[in-house]
């Protein structure tokens, strides 16, 4: 339980997810806004989207919660988590798409859609944040159903047949699985507002549904999960509703693909366990089932990777299995298990994203992305192999980084409740990641060079503005390996929120 | 007859109505006959809602928002990505006739579900009325059908009527789930529905000069 926190009324809730979506409106409906003063407005507002939220986690670490609009939207220790991620991530991407997409101006229709690209952007963006602030449970689904109709368009955005497939099933698949989430929802709602000790609107507010949970009857709080797990599973790429996953994260431009993966599918999870979390105290089973489901999409996403012949798709499937991990260690519903989860999802938007941009940078120079028609492009992009291969190490596990310290903490985790058939299954996904990572890094930018495919031959080093973010991002596994304390003070309270079973 | 049990006699009458236009819906091979057997549905909706409102008068405004978003503004949207092409279905996977084998059977097994242990799907007070639990069978029979038509028929603008359907069952549901649920919310799940028919309806216009059908059997470039 959350038990006696101060509550402190804010406007920054309200304020940090309104002003991407006011951007977004102004976009479209300013004529006359050139493309790069588009593209300016939206590093400026991502920036300003990230200041807010250290600002909002700063004002939380002295032990608050802000909340707005008759408690509407509330952002404790976990949301502002969320808000940091998708700040900074939403920064490093539009960035990044500066110069990326520019080069694929010339090529084909796409100077007409551009003047679409950033408005909706900015409303995806606002989307995003809107479901991690809001405290309402029918409004967090319509938050999420939000996301997908604002990135429909920029998973299609180069109109190709592949892109229109990707598009089609993206949307259809998505509102399918997203409508049982809208039954999970309203079956909460209408379970806590049953057990009569909620009066009128509060019975939606999800911080005071936490508080009744226990009276929910056993079978509505059954079903209500099972909804829950398959809607909002569906949009975090859990399997096995994963299959618009690939086609989408593959087809979109590379930084909506850094969005997809770096930051949407993760905040699907977010409310996945926010909502599913209420009922780990009364039904402590559910977190057996949680863990089966994770375990099952970690070992599928990264068999399913190994096949891969595209870079894109690859990366992908990688997310999947990422993912699985993080279902893991918050599913698994203990404080450790819940850290470890939460410090993974932070860990995997970094190098998930660096992994994204340096693929994105190999497409841009060299208009390839099949790993059999690459090789030794490592003399021609230093910048581009090297930022890979510490995102290959990170994602593998590599001790000095990052994503070391999350599995080790998700496998304490699973060992210290009894779960050693699932701490092996990670470990075992672990090396396949690593197999499959390194040996694409090798392919890649080691190898031979490929002298069928002339362009890669030719491909030269990206320009700054696209790699001063992929440095960034590296840096930042750096520090966190290093230095995987520094993240503590906020992971704690986060995890605080989460987490309802035992220490 | 009293004026309570003719109350709800009309309603039951106007659910089983409903169940026939979705099969309707699903079935007809031409798709503007489909639109309007979805348009039929849409305006029994409103209908329904209007006399739900009996009972709980915040469903005026739950009526209003469903006339315009489902009656006027879809068929609008599905009507006009018709303009000028061929409207006769793509052969579905299933035919008619077990299709009205499992159309029954939906209906017959929702229904026996919600009148027999109804209490743990609609744990409200009001959900245990009978017309409520009538209500909530009808919705997941069309819920479920139009989950049918988007699994089992190849023509994209056919599965985009499965999933209107799909939402329309959704929306029928909430009426038996979520009664006291806000006007704002119900406005943004409605509202979400007409963008994403609209999303939809606008990348199957670039599927229909790329791929030069509507045939989701043809979106086969991604694999794996």
């Amino acid at each position: 339980m959350v038990g006696d926190v101060l509550i402190q009324a804010s406007a920054l809730p309200a304020i940090v997810f309104l002003l991407p979506m006011l951007v977004g409106t102004m976009m479209f409906f300013v004529p006359g806004m050139g493309r790069a003063a588009q593209q300016w407005v939206s590093v400026l507002s991502a920036a300003l989207v990230t200041g807010l939220g250290v600002w909002m986690a700063s004002r939380i670490l002295t032990g608050v919660v802000l909340t707005t609009w008759n408690r509407e939207l509330r952002v404790d220790a976990l949301s502002a988590l969320m808000v940091v991620i998708i700040g900074a991530i939403g920064l490093l991407a539009s960035l990044y798409s500066v110069r990326y997409l520019s080069a694929r101006m010339a090529e084909n229709t796409t100077l007409r859609r551009m003047r679409i690209f950033h408005g909706l952007l900015m409303w995806f963006f606002g989307t995003m944040l809107w479901g991690c602030v809001t405290n309402n449970v029918i409004m967090l689904y319509v938050a999420i159903e939000a996301t997908t109709l604002t990135s429909g368009l920029l998973v299609a955005f180069y109109w190709d047949r592949r892109a229109l497939e990707a598009g089609y099933k993206y949307l259809m698949l998505l509102t399918i699985g997203i409508t049982f989430a809208l039954f999970g929802c309203v079956l909460l709602y209408a379970g806590a507002a049953a057990t009569g000790k909620l009066a009128g609107a509060s019975a939606l507010l999800i911080s005071d549904i936490r508080n009744v949970a226990s009276f929910i009857p056993g079978r509505t709080a059954a079903i209500t999960i099972a909804f829950l797990v398959i809607g909002f599973g569906t949009k975090a790429g859990i399997a096995p509703f994963h299959p618009w996953l690939p086609d989408a994260h593959a087809e979109a431009p590379t930084p909506i693909s850094v969005l997809l993966s770096g930051v949407m599918i993760k905040m699907a999870l977010y409310a996945m366990a926010r909502t599913v979390s209420i009922f780990y105290l009364p039904w402590p089973q559910i977190t057996v089932f949680l863990v089966v489901l994770g375990t099952f999409t970690m070992l599928l996403g990264i068999i399913l990777a190994m096949t891969q012949d595209d870079l894109k798709r690859l990366l992908a499937y990688s997310s999947v299995s990422q993912m699985g991990y993080v279902l893991v260690g918050i599913g698994l519903g203990t404080y450790l298990g819940c850290y470890g989860g939460l410090y993974h999802l932070l860990n995997h938007a970094l190098y998930k994203s660096l992994l994204f941009m340096c693929v994105g940078a190999v497409i841009y120079a060299t208009g390839v992305r099949r790993i059999a028609e690459l090789g030794g492009i490592r003399k021609q992009m230093p910048i581009t192999s090297a930022c890979f291969l510490l995102g290959a190490v990170a994602i593998a596990g590599f001790p000095p980084l990052n994503g070391f310290w999350s599995k080790l903490t998700v496998y304490m985790a699973l060992a210290s409740a009894g779960m050693w058939w699932a701490a092996i299954i990670a470990i075992l996904t672990s090396v396949l990641t690593i197999v499959v990572m390194l040996r694409v890094g090798y392919r890649v930018f080691w190898g031979e060079p490929r002298s069928s495919v002339p362009s890669t031959l030719a491909a030269r080093e990206v320009p700054a503005l696209m790699w001063v973010p992929m440095v960034a991002l590296a840096a930042m596994c750096v520090l966190l390996g290093i230095w995987p304390q520094g993240p503590y003070p906020l992971l704690d309270r986060a995890a605080k929120a989460l987490a309802t079973l035992g220490r | 007859m009293n004026l309570g049990a003719l109350h709800t006699s009309l309603i039951e009458t106007l659910s089983l109505t409903l169940v026939i236009t979705s099969v309707a819906a699903v079935e007809m091979r031409r798709l503007k006959f489909s639109i309007v057997a979805y348009l039929c549905q849409a305006l029994l909706i409103v209908g329904l809602l209007l006399s739900f409102a009996a009972v709980n008068t915040a469903l005026y405004w739950w009526a209003a928002t469903a006339f315009v978003t489902k009656a006027i503004l879809t068929p609008w949207f599905l009507f006009r990505a018709l303009r000028g092409v061929d409207d006769h279905e793509l052969k579905p996977v299933i035919g008619f006739g077990p299709s009205a084998v499992i159309a029954a059977l939906l209906m017959l097994s929702f229904f026996h579900l919600t009148h027999g242990r109804g209490a743990f799907l609609a744990p409200t007070e009001l959900g245990q009325l009978g017309v409520f639990r009538t209500n909530l069978a009808v919705a997941s029979t069309v819920f479920a059908l139009g989950l049918y038509a988007v699994l089992t028929r190849r023509d994209a603008i056919k599965a985009v009527i499965g999933l209107c359907l799909l939402e329309n069952g959704v929306h029928l549901s909430l009426v038996s789930l979520a009664p006291g649920l806000s006007e704002t919310a119900l406005f943004g799940i409605a509202t979400e529905v007409v963008v994403t028919v609209f999303l939809l309806l606008y990348v199957i216009e670039g599927v229909r000069r790329e791929f030069g059908s509507t045939d989701t059997f043809r979106l086969r470039e991604l694999k794996w």
